[in-house]
């Protein structure tokens, strides 16, 4: 791609090349044209700025979320969503491959013979016509003498016996010549390896027909033969979670839409994985302890994997990647939430399982989807002060989802433990209904053993009308001069206010007043229904209380606690919120067995090795095309003039040529002459 | 427009001829005896904790610096005096039990060679560089571009030795956070103040012209002032320990080689900037002050295609590094992450600039509105990437 007739000092042969090429089509120069390549290696920029705004490879939903159903389509058509693999990019690059190939092949021999060319044999008339020159007389010349001038100055040297005097020809910096080969041969290079590790060959059993992607969630064994490959596939990129304790003799290759599995030709057992921590809490390191055992292997390899320290066996490297839950053990209890007594529901289960539970609100599938142990949450300016750590540990999490029999879905993430906000303790339970939304957050006030105990107590006594009855007529007694119908209702009232409040929250109340009462006389009922309400929630709450010192054996005292108060309020605040909670249950985590898995990859990748070789040619390559300058030089004596011409020329014309040049003629001059 | 039918302003020295007298020099055979000491001093110290790649790059570390410093005397100077405040940091540090917090307490340490007072040192210089520069070329002061260029060299060493000091401080902070200071943001944007500065400063001593010091020191002094937002607002000096994809030997030859190609790109684009407004008051006016003031239109050109030549060797160099480590960390050598592919797009607009300067021949204003737009593309792969698009590379959030 170097523009001949300024870098060459013999014209003749590259012209001839050209118009050999000319006669043989109007395509091969057309391909190997620079015009092309720069046009090509722009289309290949712009095509890849596409590929990094447009996110590759997403759920096809989240792309019609994003653009709407009809540019998804224009865009899904376009190749856009799998740019890199799409066929105009390909093509794209098969023409630049082409461009690079016609250029290196009609300029490499050119380059070549250039590299051993001194052009001695040019007539002296020539060497006057260079960039460079200066002629000046002289008494004798000695061939040998001027050939080690130039040899001194690291020149490789021709003589030359012309009929009319001697010609000592230079020259260095040939490999700037082997440069421009090596940078555009190593493209073909690298994009050949690039090649062998394509999935190109898939690609083409796609379109026969032999291979179809899985793209539903099953079991290996119901996994048709035409989404499998055979341990022969020349090349892949592919992973695996593999719990602790367990082996894998296969892999999964995202493929469109689904994936493929490939069968390994060794087996993989996950003996431990850990996860070290720095004392901030973020993540220090990722290790699995392996054992790969395969038919060639008399004794199998077994070996810790980290993060940048994979495990290399044959063309295979297994890489830690990622890691998850395998599956911990998990014991759960649950709790109906509507329930006027306590009875709770206790079932041993895993993550990855699907519980039913048959429930007088009906039937809920209970999807264990993921166990965190730990759960780092950036802290609070004061508490950063405190313990001069920037994350706090929230304790360990369960994320589940709860589906009723027509499929919609509730997701839970769910704490164990209680955590401290605004200075109380709260047990922390978010919902959502659709997975791209943050979790709301419900939060239950711990009582003063920090449990949830106090909470349910009061929760399930609001849930019985019987007994709230009871007790408000109890505390409450009538006062004289009211009538007994009078008191019944009242009561009555009160009781159904807390009912109200329960499924409701205060909100309710109101949005109850606004429908049933005259606009007129709203606010004053309002404000009576809310006091109401207000003060036979708080009358429940002291019998809740009283019932606590009661099992203690201890007397209630008169004023409430601060703490009481308080947790009284979020109470509320928290039983408001269950409205918006989901099916009426509370699923929590009592005990748990951490099983964790590793997230490996595994690549076969026999084109690695080219693509670094081709790499390495290139940056070599490089240099030599930037940093060595290939420059001629001649000695040429005249025996008829008595006269010396020193010439000299250079590939690329540089301001230090020229000052070159005028050194040289100076040195010729103090020592030859 | 040709190379040689302009006059030169000053004819370049000849590099190669200097040094093949001076070779040998006292100068220069003290200089490869203390670097070969000093390297000596550091496996010796440190033996127990380098593998057999950290010891390949030490020893390469070594031979490069030696070769760099008798190539180019100037990185001589800087070398011994980065060592010296480096040495009065260790030493400060060493007087109060080897606790970062000594930073606050210590007389040295506080107002000079702590990283974090070094990096306000760096900052305030090289923006006092870059208004002397401007200052010296719009009033045709010899002195005042000869103070800029002390000052951006000054800059320069206090930018290496919070850079050295820092390495140390991530090591006092926590044993296990140690690493060496190029894998946030915060402490890249201090490689490529002084990058970019020492090679500007290298073509400013080739050229014997300081004149275009303003343009050049413009880059970096954008990049302090995001330097200093980023710390003032964002506390981004806090060393915080490395995230485990990026501890690895392989960071600290991935990182500093793509910042020669980033500077380089830097100072391509700034001379482009030049090398228009020259172009275009010379149109008008031909007698400007300002306009003899700066160097040819040809040498500018040329320095435009000696930055991006430079630039464009090590940019690959670093990218075939980074696809080298990719393949061990990642699982595979190329994988389309946004940051590989702006890489690759940087890459294709530089060979695109390269072919077309030589073989198509096109010289100036094309191509220095060309080395801009690299620059704007550059600026986006090492930037914009981490602040717009998520992908393997997100370790410098914003």
């Amino acid at each position: 791609m170097t523009d001949l007739s300024r870098t060459s000092v013999i014209k003749k042969t590259p012209k001839k090349i050209l118009k050999k090429n000319r006669k043989a089509s109007i395509w091969i120069p057309f391909l190997g044209s620079m015009n092309l390549a720069v046009t090509l290696l722009m289309m290949l920029a712009i095509a890849s700025i596409i590929g990094t705004i447009l996110q590759q490879g997403k759920p096809f939903e989240d792309y019609i979320i994003k653009f709407g159903p009809f540019w998804t389509h224009v865009f899904q058509d376009l190749g856009l969503f799998q740019m890199y693999s799409a066929l105009w990019f390909v093509i794209v690059l098969v023409f630049l491959l082409l461009s690079t190939g016609i250029c290196v092949s009609r300029n490499a021999s050119t380059f070549i013979r250039d590299m051993r060319q001194y052009s001695e044999k040019l007539s002296i008339n020539a060497y006057k016509h260079q960039p460079y020159n200066e002629t000046f007389s002289v008494e004798s010349f000695d061939e040998n003498s001027a050939k080690l001038l130039l040899e001194k100055q690291g020149y490789r040297t021709r003589i030359h016996q012309r009929s009319d005097g001697i010609t000592v020809a230079g020259m260095k910096g040939r490999w700037n010549r082997l440069g421009y080969i090596f940078t555009h041969v190593s493209i073909i290079i690298i994009c050949a390896g690039a090649l062998l590790d394509s999935n190109l060959l898939l690609k083409y059993r796609e379109l026969t027909g032999d291979l179809v992607a899985e793209t539903r969630t099953v079991s290996l064994d119901e996994i048709p033969a035409k989404s499998w490959l055979g341990p022969d596939n020349f090349s892949f990129r592919g992973s695996v979670n593999i719990p602790e304790g367990q082996k894998t003799k296969v892999l999964f290759l995202p493929y469109r839409a689904g994936f493929l599995v490939q069968e390994l030709p060794f087996t993989i057992f996950v003996k431990d994985f850990r996860i070290e921590y720095y004392h901030t809490g973020m993540p220090k390191s990722y290790e699995s302890d392996l054992i790969l055992t395969s038919p060639d292997l008399d004794k199998p390899i077994i070996q810790t994997i980290s993060v940048n320290h994979p495990l290399f066996y044959k063309d295979f490297a297994i890489f830690q990647s990622s890691y998850g839950d395998g599956g911990s053990l998990l014991d759960l209890k649950i709790r109906p939430l509507l329930s006027p007594f306590d009875n709770p529901l206790k079932i041993d289960t895993a993550i990855n399982r699907v519980e039913s539970l048959n429930t007088p609100a009906g039937t809920f599938k209970l999807e264990l989807n993921d166990f965190r142990l730990f759960n780092m949450v950036p802290t609070s300016d004061e508490l950063e002060a405190k313990t001069g750590s920037k994350y706090h540990n929230n304790g360990p999490s369960i994320i589940f989802k709860v589906r009723n029999e027509k499929g919609k879905a509730w997701e839970y993430d769910s704490y164990m433990m209680p955590n401290k906000q605004d200075g109380r303790w709260f047990f922390m339970s978010g919902v959502r209904t659709i997975s791209s939304e943050p979790f709301k957050y419900l939060f239950i006030p711990a009582d003063a053993e920090r449990k949830k105990d106090r909470f349910f107590n009061f929760l399930t006594l609001l849930n019985n009308p019987l007994e709230t009855t009871k007790i408000l007529a109890r505390t409450m007694p009538r006062p004289d001069g009211m009538t007994t119908e009078a008191y019944q209702m009242q009561i009555r009232l009160m009781q159904q206010l807390v009912t109200l409040f329960r499924h409701q929250g205060f909100k309710g109340i109101t949005a109850f007043v606004e429908k049933s009462v005259p606009e007129a006389e709203r606010e004053r009922v309002e404000e009576f229904y809310l006091a109401q309400s207000s003060s036979s929630l708080q009358t429940l709450f002291l019998e809740i209380l009283r019932m606590e010192y009661e099992e203690r054996d201890e007397i209630k005292p008169n004023e409430i606690k601060e703490f009481d108060q308080q947790w009284f309020e979020d109470a509320l605040t928290a039983i408001s919120g269950l409205y918006d909670y989901g099916p009426p249950m509370f699923i929590e985590m009592q005990g748990f067995t951490e099983i964790r898995s590793t997230g490996l990859q595994i690549t076969k990748s026999p084109g690695k090795n080219t693509v670094f070789f081709g790499s390495t040619l290139l940056t070599i390559g490089l240099f030599f095309l930037f940093y060595v300058r290939q420059k001629r030089v001649w000695v040429a004596y005249s025996k008829g003039n008595k006269e010396v011409t020193l010439a000299a020329k250079d590939t690329r014309d540089v301001p230090e040529t020229k000052v070159e040049f005028n050194q040289l003629v100076e040195q010729y001059k103090e020592k030859m002459i | 427009m040709t190379a040689h039918n302009t006059t030169l302003n000053t004819p370049p020295k000849m590099e190669s001829e200097t040094d093949k007298n001076t070779l040998f020099s006292i100068r220069n055979i003290i200089w490869t005896f203390l670097v070969s000491l000093g390297t000596f001093a550091a496996w010796y110290i440190f033996q127990d904790y380098l593998d057999v790649y950290e010891f390949s790059i030490l020893i390469g570390t070594a031979i490069s610096l030696i070769w760099l410093g008798i190539y180019w005397q100037t990185m001589q100077a800087v070398s011994y005096w980065t060592t010296a405040l480096t040495m009065l940091a260790l030493w400060s540090y060493n007087n109060h039990g080897n606790v970062y917090s000594a930073n606050e307490v210590d007389f040295f340490l506080r107002f000079f060679v702590s990283s974090q007072t070094a990096v306000m040192w760096m900052s305030v210089l090289f923006i006092l560089a870059t208004i002397t520069y401007f200052w010296g070329l719009f009033a045709g002061s010899e002195f005042l571009e000869k103070t800029a260029s002390y000052l951006t060299l000054i800059a320069s060493i206090f930018g290496f030795v919070a850079m050295m000091v820092r390495w140390r401080e991530t090591f006092m902070v926590n044993l296990g956070y140690g690493h060496i200071p190029v894998a946030t943001l915060y402490e890249v944007f201090i490689l490529f103040a002084v990058m970019t500065a020492l090679l500007y400063l290298y073509y400013e001593q080739k050229m014997e012209n300081r004149s275009m010091g303003g343009f050049a020191l413009l880059i970096i002094s954008a990049s302090i002032a995001f330097l200093l937002w980023y710390s003032f607002d964002r506390g981004a000096y806090e060393i915080q320990p490395l995230v485990p994809a990026l501890n690895s030997w392989w960071m600290k030859v991935h990182v500093p080689t793509n910042f020669v190609g980033y500077g380089t790109f830097a100072i391509a684009a700034m001379v482009g900037i030049a090398y228009l407004i020259k172009d275009k008051i010379q149109q008008t006016n031909p007698n400007s002050a300002f306009v003899q003031r700066l160097p040819s239109l040809t040498v500018m050109d040329d320095l435009m295609y000696k930055c991006i030549a430079l630039g464009f060797a090590f940019f690959t160099l670093a990218t075939v590094l980074g696809a080298m480590w990719a393949a061990e960390a990642w699982g595979g050598y190329w994988s389309w992450d946004p940051k590989e592919t702006w890489s690759l797009i940087t890459w294709l607009t530089y060979a695109g600039w390269l072919h077309i300067r030589m073989s198509k021949g096109w010289r100036g204003t094309p191509m220095a509105w060309w080395a801009i737009a690299g620059l704007v593309i550059t600026t986006f792969t090492f930037l914009g990437v981490n602040m717009f698009l998520s992908g393997l590379h997100s370790y410098g959030a914003l």
